[in-house]
């Protein structure tokens, strides 16, 4: 059972140690020495991406490209979702339940099928190749279920601290972001937790809203890198540089908030 | 649902308040006791009508118009489905979907379900093979793909040097090179990536079995395998079942891994609906064509997600 589990381990990890290792070697060893180790470490491939080359857009532009999106589609989401999710959870207002419904519905929706007219109306309003409008899309992605548990949340939240503030003489809102919002810290940043990697990993949205290199996403600039054939070029230690880079992120948070990460992806899964 | 304190003192309040008074003075306070919660909820609403009502409303339309993207489009019935019901590329596509998705279903479940077993036995250094069995689960998928592109390849992949490094030569293939094994490697790709997602969750319902059952059982003096079998596996059907759904729907919208490592290729071997569509819509400009394979798309997951979400009645994640 044992050897079992290490050999899957082993599996699983070595393709990831390969990729931080060839990312690192000169595109001569990686040639002819794939397995070896780097000597000496060679970090020209991530210069090289970071600052672009003649190809390729400098890896710089799409990480902040990548960096401004999720956060922004994050700020978005995680409010509208919020408001939705209280305004559901506390509100008795007729026609509740039948958003409720919608929702639940819009889940079961295949976001591929929505491509098509979203490219031509999109480029109507100005918002392809437009970091705002790749933003506004993503947060509609993520709204249907970060909304159903933020409902979920809401509904397992005491109501006395804002009947307090209502009391006090704060408005719905006022009591919302001053009271509510702050106590709900943890609930929030599991929303935003559940939400970051799908948007950092997005493709196909990018793929079809973002056709101008200058607001390409990681993603996009990965697939981009595409080989013709490993011997016929030398950027192939750029690329494990591009997808190390890549991914990092992602490891870097999942190091970090692995518990939450995996509580988390039943309901991310939803999607 | 839940009786809001709040909401019903204002309630009492406007009840009180609104005896003796006229009818427009009590849509007055109808009004601002609700219209709240309306504008809490309307920029949600407001986004996912623009974003994901209107499109599908106009997919669903498109798949009735021949369109190029430039000149008007023209209404032709059900001409696009007439030709894709005669397309053999679309029936490729659409096998090549539903075995994906079945394959890569069974595979990462099954995987998961054994690594899930594997280490409920309190193995040593469980925490770190749960670890390491989540980490390509974040990969995003481009550069999973990106990677097992180089893997893959002929002459310097990896898979192929350590084949003939290890004597293993005859074993050495062309991968997703040619037609009779794209699709197998690109499904491999897909357990590699993703059995570790059922093994959480699993690994979870497993560990939910109070100990006292697995304690009887043993004192019963029945072997492992019997308890595996008759203890373990009923108690985690529902999970099973659930994730297994799961697992097939979230395939069935596959597009980036095919993408990436093949583009649908070679001779569209391993070509999908997602990739289908995107071609007919954004290479060869076949707009209307191209939304009547969303429509075809749409209808199946949407069914299938539909009764999945009926029987499993989605539950939310507590906090």
């Amino acid at each position: 059972m044992t050897v079992l589990l290490l050999a899957w381990a082993v599996v699983q990890v070595y393709p990831i140690i390969f990729m931080f290792i060839t990312s690192v070697k000169t595109d001569k060893q990686i040639l002819n020495a794939p397995f070896a180790l780097p000597d000496p470490l060679k970090f020209e491939n991530y210069e090289i991406v970071w600052q672009g080359d003649r190809v390729a857009q400098p890896f710089s532009t799409f990480f902040i490209n990548s960096f401004i999106i999720t956060l922004g589609s994050l700020l978005i989401l995680l409010f509208v979702a919020g408001l939705a999710g209280y305004s559901l959870a506390r509100g008795r207002f007729p026609g509740n339940a039948a958003t409720q419904q919608m929702f639940l519905l819009t889940l079961a929706v295949p976001v591929h099928v929505l491509i098509i007219p979203m490219y031509f109306f999109m480029g109507d309003l100005g918002l392809r190749n437009d970091h705002l409008g790749m933003m506004l899309v993503y947060a509609t992605l993520g709204l249907p279920f970060t909304i159903i548990l933020m409902r979920a949340y809401f509904l397992s939240f005491p109501h006395e601290l804002e009947e307090a503030a209502l009391l006090d003489g704060c408005s719905r809102f006022g009591a919302f972001i001053r009271v509510v919002v702050p106590v709900s810290r943890g609930a929030i940043a599991s929303m935003a937790i559940i939400n970051i990697s799908w948007i950092w990993s997005e493709l196909f949205f990018a793929l079809v809203l973002l056709d101008q290199p200058q607001v390409r996403t990681l993603p996009l600039a990965v697939a981009g890198y595409r080989p013709v054939s490993m011997a016929a070029e030398s950027v192939v230690g750029q690329q494990f540089a591009i997808m190390t880079l890549t991914a990092l992120p992602l490891f870097v948070f999942y190091f970090l908030f692995q518990r939450q990460i995996r509580k988390g992806m039943t309901a991310g899964a939803l999607r | 649902m839940e009786v809001d304190k709040a909401d019903s003192t204002l309630k009492r309040r406007t009840a009180v308040a609104s005896a003796g008074q006229s009818k427009g003075q009590r849509v007055g306070f109808w009004l601002r006791r609700n219209l709240i919660w309306y504008a809490f909820i309307a920029p949600a609403v407001i986004m996912l009508v623009m974003f994901m009502a209107l499109p599908l409303i106009q997919s669903l339309e498109l798949a009735f118009y021949e369109w190029n993207g430039l000149r008007p489009r023209e209404y032709i019935a059900l001409e696009n489905f007439k030709d894709l019901f005669d397309d053999r590329f679309f029936w490729g596509a659409l096998s090549h979907t539903l075995t994906f998705a079945v394959y890569s279903m069974v595979g990462t479940v099954g995987i998961g379900l054994l690594l899930a077993m594997a280490i409920a036995r309190r193995v040593r250094g469980a925490s770190i093979y749960r670890f390491i069995f989540y980490l390509p689960v974040m990969l995003p998928m481009a550069v999973t793909a990106a990677l097992w592109v180089r893997m893959y390849e002929q002459n310097f992949g990896m898979l192929n040097v350590m084949l003939r490094s290890v004597g293993l030569a005859h074993l050495e293939g062309t991968w997703i090179a040619s037609r009779e094994t794209a699709l197998g490697s690109v499904i491999a790709v897909a357990v590699w990536q993703f059995s570790g997602f059922p093994m959480i969750i699993l690994l979870a319902a497993i560990e939910n079995i109070p100990e006292d059952l697995h304690e009887a059982a043993s004192l019963d003096g029945i072997s492992e395998s019997q308890r595996i079998w008759h203890l373990t596996l009923p108690l985690i059907r529902p999970v099973l079942i659930s994730i297994s759904v799961l697992q097939f729907i979230f395939s069935l919208k596959v597009f980036d891994l095919v993408w990436v490592m093949t583009l649908g290729g070679p001779a569209e071997s391993t070509s999908v609906l997602g990739t289908f569509l995107y071609k007919e819509a954004f290479r060869k400009q076949e707009y209307g064509y191209a939304s009547a394979v969303a429509v075809v798309m749409f209808v199946v997951i949407f069914t299938v997600t539909y009764v999945y979400q009926r029987l499993m009645r989605v539950e939310a994640v507590e906090f």
